[in-house]
């Protein structure tokens, strides 16, 4: 009787033996295969919310008075608007950026009481950036009202405000958001330029770079240095602790990855080889009958190689199956952003089919060689 | 046939030592029908599968056939079991997913003996087993499965079966079945040590040795 066959024969016999160990090995496949599928997506989802935060650099005209700018929240300098598109064609330069911000800010006497009068201009997104980015869509002709202006004019959406002698309709009362935005208007650059007599300048740009990434190098001091050599009009300032929250976040992700992977596979290679070893000492009487009738220990231990080489390759392209579907299937409502990086990874059925084979034999192999180094009659004893 | 020199056996326990064997001296001459017999505990067990190359003795020397079994190594010992020597065990030692032909053909799967289909057919015919051919072992009475054992121990034709209780789970009627199998392999010039503690094997015995605390009185 060849070896496979009595391998065979062996599992239909202790079918649930079987399906239980393969069940160790599905499940082990499938998690591993189903976390890798995500893996990236998972990444990607992530670096959005933690962009999502806000801004992390703020580019101002050189000559702001910083004492000034912290004491109102803006500068009370200008720069011309296009210093924006100049800064946008340094991507890739010495900077790479999400998206940019231009805006312009003043604080005006609305009712006796001040507001910051805030004009944004469209975002300009970095070309690698395929979306546009999440927030204000401002239409000419109206403005968002900060929650505590609103309060205090009695304002709602659909009605007009009136802003250094223009009417505006209220698109938006926003939400309290517990920051002086909550006394700000919100309107599009060009509509509060008009008003402020400032055509064609702005005081701000806002920009979401991914200097974050190499946050533990400094990279403002670079930036600075290449700014001044640039747009000598400018200075530029880094919201540090939303940088630092974000590298933060992301290094945390990073070591979350590496801990849960290898975590993973050594509770499913414990379940496995715990398995292995009461398959072998459920057939420790077996192994010494096959010893007294002669059985070399090598053949003896061909047996259960064989049977976790079946084992493993089943159980390979089963849990690939089972993970990639669950992937496929759960991942979409895991990571809403980024539910297309989610697709089968062929690669990880050629890694599954080779390593889960690998391991259920080298789980069994420990135990059936411990097994078979006894003598015959131990091994018949066994019960 | 069977030659035991000065042979013990002492098993190492929490409990203390446990000399199984105690300086044994033994000699059974080719076709040879020996029984041992002798309470539980006594070393009836371990000198069976010390002679079968099963069990390492703690000292002495055994030879079969004129090979000194533990001069081999494992691999050559093996060989050497499959070829000279078959076993009937009292718990039968049935592959369980395996029906009673493969069960028989198993001792002939060993890499060092070829396995014989047509002879693996016949002993299972002779042994009055033809129409369970096919069946596994849970299908099968006590008297049966012993039946499946000695036809396994048989296919290689060896020279020398080694019986442990062989009829210890079995009515006399089986009982009485086994020993005629065993006797017709002596008849055909084939060597047999039985050890047991009943008295019904007695009757087909050239020779009864009586064992106590590891060692033989012959009677």
């Amino acid at each position: 009787m060849t070896v496979i066959a009595i391998v065979l024969k062996e599992l239909a016999h202790r079918k649930w033996s079987f399906l239980l160990s393969l069940l160790a090995v599905v499940t082990a496949v499938a998690l591993f295969v189903a976390y890798f599928t995500t893996a990236e997506a998972s990444q990607r989802e992530t670096a959005r919310v933690t962009r999502d935060l806000g801004f992390n650099l703020r580019i101002l005209p050189k000559n702001t008075d910083m004492d000034q700018f912290w004491a109102d929240g803006f500068s009370d300098q200008t720069m011309p608007e296009d210093t924006v598109g100049r800064f946008a064609k340094y991507e890739n330069v010495f900077l790479v950026y999400n998206h940019l911000v231009a805006s312009l800010e003043r604080k005006i006497l609305l009712q006796g009481k001040a507001v910051i009068v805030s004009g944004l201009a469209p975002a300009v997104v970095a070309p690698a950036q395929k979306r546009q980015p999440m927030g204000f869509a401002i239409r000419a002709g109206t403005v968002l009202v900060g929650f505590q202006v609103a309060q205090r004019l009695g304002l709602a959406k659909g009605g007009q405000i009136e802003l250094a002698g223009e009417k505006f309709a209220v698109e938006q009362c926003l939400a309290e958001s517990g920051t002086e935005d909550d006394i700000r208007v919100f309107g599009l650059l060009s509509d509060v330029q008009r008003i402020l007599k400032l055509e064609g300048l702005i005081n701000e740009i806002k920009a979401i770079d991914c200097l974050c990434l190499t946050a533990d190098q400094d990279p403002l001091k670079i930036l600075r240095a290449e700014l001044a050599k640039a747009l000598p009009e400018t200075k530029v300032i880094q919201l540090r602790a939303i940088a630092d929250a974000r590298a933060k976040q992301r290094r945390a992700l990073e070591r979350y990855a590496a801990f849960f992977s290898p975590f993973v596979l050594v509770v499913c290679a414990a379940w496995i080889g715990v398995l292995a070893m009461l398959n072998v000492r459920e057939r420790k009487i077996e192994i010494g009958l096959l010893r007294a009738l002669g059985y070399s220990s090598n053949r003896i231990a061909w047996l259960f190689l064989a049977k976790s080489a079946v084992l493993g390759g089943v159980g390979a392209v089963l849990g690939y199956a089972i993970g990639s579907a669950l992937a496929l299937n759960f991942g979409p409502e895991i990571f809403k952003v980024t539910a297309q990086a989610i697709k089968p990874d062929f690669g990880l059925l050629a890694w599954a089919s080779v390593a889960a084979p690998a391991f259920a034999a080298l789980a069994t192999f420990i135990p059936a060689m411990l097994a078979v180094a006894q003598d015959p009659a131990e091994s018949l004893r066994g019960e | 046939m069977v030659r035991f020199e000065n042979v013990s056996k002492v098993y190492r326990t929490r409990a203390g030592e446990v000399r199984s064997l105690d300086g044994l001296n033994l000699e059974v001459k080719p076709c040879e029908f020996i029984v041992v017999r002798g309470p539980s505990g006594c070393g009836k067990t371990t000198l069976l599968l010390t002679a079968g190359g099963m069990l390492h003795p703690t000292s002495g020397e055994i030879s079969v056939g004129g090979q000194a079994l533990y001069s081999l190594n494992r691999r050559e010992r093996a060989v050497f079991r499959a070829r000279e020597i078959g076993f009937v065990f009292q718990m039968f030692h049935l592959v369980p997913y395996l029906n009673v032909i493969e069960n028989v053909l198993l001792a002939g799967s060993s890499a060092c003996v070829r396995p014989n289909s047509k002879r693996a057919h016949d002993l299972v015919a002779r042994l009055g087993l033809a129409s369970r051919a096919f069946h596994k072992p849970a299908a099968l009475s006590t008297g049966e499965r012993q039946r499946v054992a000695i036809a396994r121990a048989l296919l290689n034709q060896p020279k020398l079966i080694l019986a442990d209780e062989p009829t210890g789970n079995l009515d006399p009627e089986n009982a009485a079945e086994v020993f005629r199998h065993l006797e017709d392999f002596h008849r055909a010039g084939g060597t047999v040590i039985v050890v047991t503690h009943g008295t019904m094997a007695e009757e087909y015995a050239d020779r009864v040795l009586q064992m106590r605390a590891g060692s033989l009185n012959g009677s």
